[in-house]
């Protein structure tokens, strides 16, 4: 049940990243056309984009935690006996998930210390540059939780779009 | 006291296999808290760190790459190489060299270029009485050369990792020349292995299948066209340039190639999404740990070592490539660049060497670590494709690593190599 949920979240995660950036490249080339056929550069599409890039990212970044896309050094978890094996992989995910739930928290206070303060251009609060970090932190808690549960159960976390 | 904590929590979390980028997170928390400092700071450094307009070239460059190698535009440079090479002794393999370098071109990826250009030649070579290890480093090693080219986004990591301190079109001039290098010593290395193997050679399709063969690849390459001439004339910026390149990429694979399905594209766009978050959470979280490294004075204090060792600059330029090879074979490309620049840059800028060139020094060294275990991510996908153990290939490869060490060495002690272009074009 929990496992179905995670792979629809992440999916969902994908597919509006995907979204996003489609939005992304439209903004970043109307900027173009905007200044060279329109002659009238639109001001809030760089800013507009450097915050899209954000959502966009963070999902991604959230998702490669389930579908195991960062990368890290695993020479001595090849190496280590099969007992020892799965307690550091629970170990791993573990810290991860603790980071997840840190990063959560504090980029949820950040966004609420910047509430009233507007980003020039675009005119929105400053909370929506450390809205998706508190997103995607809650998410990067989420997926670990998924890796913790598939441990104990001896089953592997499928990635969710491949 | 807190500064061993950052390097010993590092050290142990990645030992343990925690990915770089949480390590460094976990790392730079702890020390944090050790400080006794709200670790919102920490997270505010982050975010600041993920914000420059330039970054967005980054799932750009990655995009474009993709739709490139699954929109059949490797199948047409490979043809182009194949007649131009075909006829020389091992003349599949100076091929593999030319078809991976114009590729790299075009992606700007090593990891793409193996993909894609293995996929095609690896077992082609293989059918063709040619050696699986000698298939797998050729391939490997002539891919590395996508790192150096202007559609790198990792250009674009180390423009972010100098803090604003090179100009992207100065560093995507600077790769130029030290990318052909890289392939001359390919080639070399190459044909070496062929005439003591006893390769064959082909016979030469005639020059109308060259120009023919040219004619239908010339739209894919024009994307590195579209990027250089677009920054340089000042018409576009990176970020722009590489909006434009996406757009190149889908209407040739979509329109001209008719090789892209919806369900490619969107596959492709995902692994955009998934490869950016976890480049940009580096870039974020690095931006985390080099407030700590600047907080310690680290670049200074590893200043002060080097200069213990030697005051000489090429001695000091030697253990710095052999630091960033070391570090290297350990770390993802993106997170070697992150957390070395900042450490290194000052030490070799104060030595005489432009920040230019430390970048391409910095890029050649990571596509080493590429092909070297224990994380060689380009390495073991040729051996995947090859069909072929990590071993095996390690055994045969020290032609191949000569050539790119030549080029290492040359690009390193001879500034020409790297800044004549950029100075020649940009004055």
């Amino acid at each position: 049940m929990y496992t179905r949920f995670c792979a629809a979240l992440a999916r969902l995660c994908l597919k509006v990243g995907v979204g996003g950036l489609m939005l992304l490249i439209a903004a970043v080339l109307y900027q173009v056309i905007g200044r060279y056929i329109l002659n009238d550069t639109p001001t809030w599409a760089e800013s507009g984009a450097v915050l899209l890039v954000l959502y966009v990212t963070m999902l991604g970044m959230a998702v490669g935690v389930r579908d195991a896309g960062h990368i890290g050094l695993e020479s001595l978890l090849v190496l280590a006996p099969e007992a020892l094996r799965l307690k550091m992989e629970l170990l791993i995910h573990a810290l991860v998930l603790g980071f997840g739930l840190i990063m959560a928290y504090n980029c949820a206070v950040l966004a609420q210390s910047v509430w009233n303060y507007k980003i020039p251009t675009l005119g929105l609060s400053e909370a929506f540059k450390y809205a998706p970090p508190a997103m995607a932190g809650a998410l990067i808690a989420l997926f670990s939780l998924e890796h913790i549960i598939a441990l104990l159960r001896g089953e592997e976390v499928q990635p969710s779009w491949h | 006291m807190a500064l061993t904590i950052l390097c010993v929590s590092f050290t142990l979390l990645l030992l343990l296999g925690v990915p770089v980028a949480f390590s460094i997170g976990l790392s730079s928390l702890a020390t944090l808290l050790f400080e006794g400092l709200p670790l919102a700071v920490g997270f505010q450094q982050m975010i600041s760190g993920m914000n420059p307009f330039s970054f967005l070239a980054i799932p750009f460059f990655i995009f474009a790459g993709e739709i490139m190698m699954y929109g059949g535009i490797a199948d047409k440079i490979v043809d182009f190489a194949k007649s131009l090479a075909g006829h020389v002794r091992g003349g599949l393999g100076m091929s593999n060299v030319l078809a991976c370098t114009l590729f790299g071109g075009v992606s700007g990826s090593p990891v793409a270029d193996v993909s894609a250009m293995g996929a095609v030649l690896i077992p082609q070579m293989k059918k063709e009485g040619y050696d699986a290890d000698y298939a797998v480093n050729v391939t490997t090693h002539a891919s590395l050369v996508g790192a150096l080219m202007p559609t790198s986004h990792n250009l674009i990591i180390f423009a972010l990792a100098a803090s604003g301190k090179v100009s992207i079109a100065a560093l995507i001039l600077a790769g130029i020349v030290p990318a052909l290098v890289l392939t001359i010593c390919n080639l070399v290395a190459a044909y070496a292995v062929a005439v003591k193997r006893g390769y064959p050679s082909g016979t030469f399709p005639g020059w109308s299948v060259v120009g023919y063969s040219f004619a239908q690849s010339l739209p894919g390459l024009f994307v590195v066209v579209i990027i250089i001439t677009g920054i340089l004339s000042g018409a576009f910026t990176a970020t722009e340039s590489a909006s434009v390149a996406v757009l190149w990429a889908l209407f040739l694979a979509t329109i001209v190639y008719k090789k892209l399905t919806r369900e490619q594209l969107l596959k492709a766009a995902a692994k955009a999404v998934k490869s950016t978050g976890a480049v940009l959470l580096l870039i974020g979280i690095s931006s985390m740990f080099g407030y700590l490294i600047g907080l310690y004075g680290v670049a200074e204090l590893t200043g002060k070592m080097l200069s213990s060792i030697s005051s000489t600059p090429w001695v000091i330029f030697l253990c710095v490539n052999i630091i960033l090879f070391v570090l290297g074979t350990f770390l993802d490309m993106a997170a070697t660049i992150l957390i070395c620049t900042p450490i290194f840059l000052p030490i070799c800028q104060q030595m005489g060497m432009s920040t230019e060139q430390f970048g391409i020094v910095m890029l050649i060294n990571c596509a080493l670590g590429l092909n070297t275990p224990p994380v060689g991510t380009t390495q073991f996908i040729g051996c995947t494709i090859g069909e072929i153990s990590v071993g095996t290939v390690m055994k045969t490869i020290w032609p191949f690593y000569g050539g790119l060490i030549a080029a290492l060495m040359l690009v390193t002690y001879v500034p020409a190599f790297s800044m004549w272009l950029p100075n020649l074009i940009l004055n």
